[in-house]
């Protein structure tokens, strides 16, 4: 079952543009990356299926219900780590994490405790005391307090020192094996390409590819290397080949397509080296963004 | 019921600066009193004001010597100032969430924005009924040194059920401003400024028959104190004109608000 459904999303602020047909799916108990540059849109498709903001065309679906008729209802199992977090200044962390808790069903008091230990939440202090880093793990454990169905993070991890973002990664994957969903944004590949099954990567708006991680990695894309006297770029000018840059006498690219046909036309050069690797998912990215 | 009250915690510092200061305004204002209570002499002085000032002060309604004139001149300050605090706190208890950026973590909250509304409104009408309960409350014990008759309590409770029926118009007119507006800065100062329009067009309503027909359309003339001392009761229509103005700003808060994007 598809827990987030979006199909042709578009928001336009006015005239500038949000994310412009948008169309993708989570399916339950996946961990799904969104990747992007900032202003790329991930944050408006949050806010869009969170009916902060409503949708200029198309629609979204959380747990099969329509996101701009049904707010209330979804949200109550929803858990939300915006990118940077803001609460009530005036508030100790106890009061608001109780306050939280008190719109929804059920006693979470223990789970508030483990949360908080876990995240080293200091309870008794003023939320406006506390730095960038300790209001995100206060996001944190209110975002997950209620052990809602479904996480939307948003870049969750600025702020957190690696530590703390080791601990969190640990937690979202225990979350994950109990069966939560999680909508994973980040513009930081390394973080997503550790914990993502899938990944959707948007730009300018327009979500440009959603692919599983492992093909995309694998099943796509080589990183090809060659060396070779007198090589010049133009030799690998054909269908499949992109990016290719020219470094100390070497010609590296991308190649996607038939292997052997790539393989035959390297070895009609006589080489001094080759070599033939998966691109990193950084890369991948980089490519996607020329 | 848990926004509620968190709300009426999170105002009461605000309802307390106001209470202190209409609780000083009145100290001070019935201090004055004693100078003119009484006092033949104090007439003539007036005799001598021009009309116009007296139109534009709403002093030819009243006898500056006796406390039910004097509290008729205070209404203008009462009605001026429950205005003032229940605009402020219409509008600011909604627009200060997208101000401090709360919004974010408050409407993900399992709350239809209805509900949100609802909850926020009331505790601002329940900052209002205490304003004018202290208002009440202290002019009752401010005034007692002068033996004030039977009279002068009816009026006074008329005054006071006066000035909570321009304090709900204004309240619902915040919170239409708060809801409505996308600019959170603004909302504080169109009310003010929606404030001071209706309060000056009731001064020229008053002082120039060519702009009389302004009257219909400021608060703060159909709550006037010279037109209630005369009477003796709240114009009816005008009750009537109020419900109608609140009902109206009540549904565009609420059916905007529903349908508005909230920025971060």
């Amino acid at each position: 079952m598809s827990i987030i459904e979006v199909s042709h999303l578009t928001k336009f602020y006015g005239k500038s543009r949000g994310i412009v047909d948008v169309s993708f799916n989570v399916e339950e108990g996946e961990i799904f990356g969104f990747i992007g540059p900032n202003g790329a849109g991930k944050s408006t498709t949050i806010r869009l299926l969170l009916s902060l903001i409503h949708p200029t065309e198309g629609e979204g679906k959380v747990f099969g219900l329509d996101v701009t008729k049904h707010g209330p209802e979804i949200r109550r199992s929803i858990g939300y780590l915006p990118s940077e977090v803001f609460y009530y200044e005036g508030m100790k962390v106890i009061d608001l994490l109780k306050y939280s808790a008190s719109f929804y069903k059920g006693d979470f008091t223990q789970r508030m405790k483990y949360l908080s230990e876990l995240m080293e939440l200091e309870m008794n202090r003023r939320i406006s005391d506390l730095s960038f880093g300790n209001k995100k793990k206060v996001g944190i454990v209110q975002g997950l307090l209620h052990s809602p169905k479904l996480l939307f993070l948003d870049e969750p991890t600025s702020g957190l020192d690696p530590l703390m973002q080791r601990k969190f990664f640990d937690l979202i994957r225990e979350e994950n094996k109990r069966g939560v969903t999680v909508f994973f944004s980040s513009h930081i590949l390394g973080e997503v390409q550790r914990l993502c099954n899938r990944v959707g990567i948007i730009r300018e708006g327009s979500m440009v590819e959603i692919s599983d991680i492992r093909s995309l990695q694998q099943n796509n894309y080589k990183k090809i290397n060659v060396t070779a006297n007198g090589l010049t770029p133009e030799f690998f000018d054909t269908p499949g080949v992109t990016n290719v840059q020219t470094e100390n006498g070497s010609v590296n690219f991308f190649f996607k397509g038939d292997i052997n046909a790539m393989v035959q036309k390297v070895s009609s050069l006589k080489l001094d080296d080759v070599t033939i690797e998966e691109p990193t998912l950084e890369e991948i990215f980089m490519h996607y963004y020329e | 019921m848990n926004i509620f009250l968190r709300e009426l915690k999170a105002n009461l510092k605000s309802l307390l600066i106001w209470s202190f200061i209409i609780v000083l305004l009145i100290l001070i204002a019935v201090s004055k009193f004693s100078a003119f209570a009484g006092d033949p002499e104090m007439l003539k002085i007036l005799d001598t004001i021009p009309p116009a000032v007296m139109d534009a002060m709403n002093m030819n309604a009243f006898n500056l010597t006796t406390l039910t004139g004097f509290y008729g001149i205070m209404f203008l300050y009462f009605g001026l100032m429950g205005a003032f605090a229940a605009a402020m706190w219409g509008s600011d208890i909604i627009s200060k969430e997208e101000r401090d950026k709360t919004v974010e973590f408050s409407l993900v909250l399992p709350v239809s924005r209805s509900r949100v509304v609802t909850a926020k409104a009331l505790a601002a009408l329940v900052n209002c009924v205490v304003f004018v309960l202290i208002t009440w409350g202290f002019s009752v014990v401010a005034v007692q040194s002068y033996n004030p008759d039977q009279a002068f309590y009816d009026f006074l409770a008329l005054e006071m059920q006066g000035m909570f029926m321009m304090e709900l118009i204004f309240l619902a007119i915040g919170l239409m401003l708060g809801c409505v507006l996308k600019k959170y800065k603004s909302s504080g100062s169109t009310a003010t400024g929606i404030i001071l329009a209706t309060y000056f067009m009731s001064v020229i309503a008053g002082m120039n028959d060519k702009f009389e027909f302004l009257k219909h359309f400021t608060p703060f003339y159909y709550y006037d104190a010279g037109e209630i001392f005369r009477s003796g009761h709240l114009d009816t229509t005008y009750l009537g004109v109020s419900v109608a103005i609140i009902v109206v700003a009540l549904i565009a808060a609420y059916t905007v608000y529903n349908k508005r994007d909230l920025y971060i």
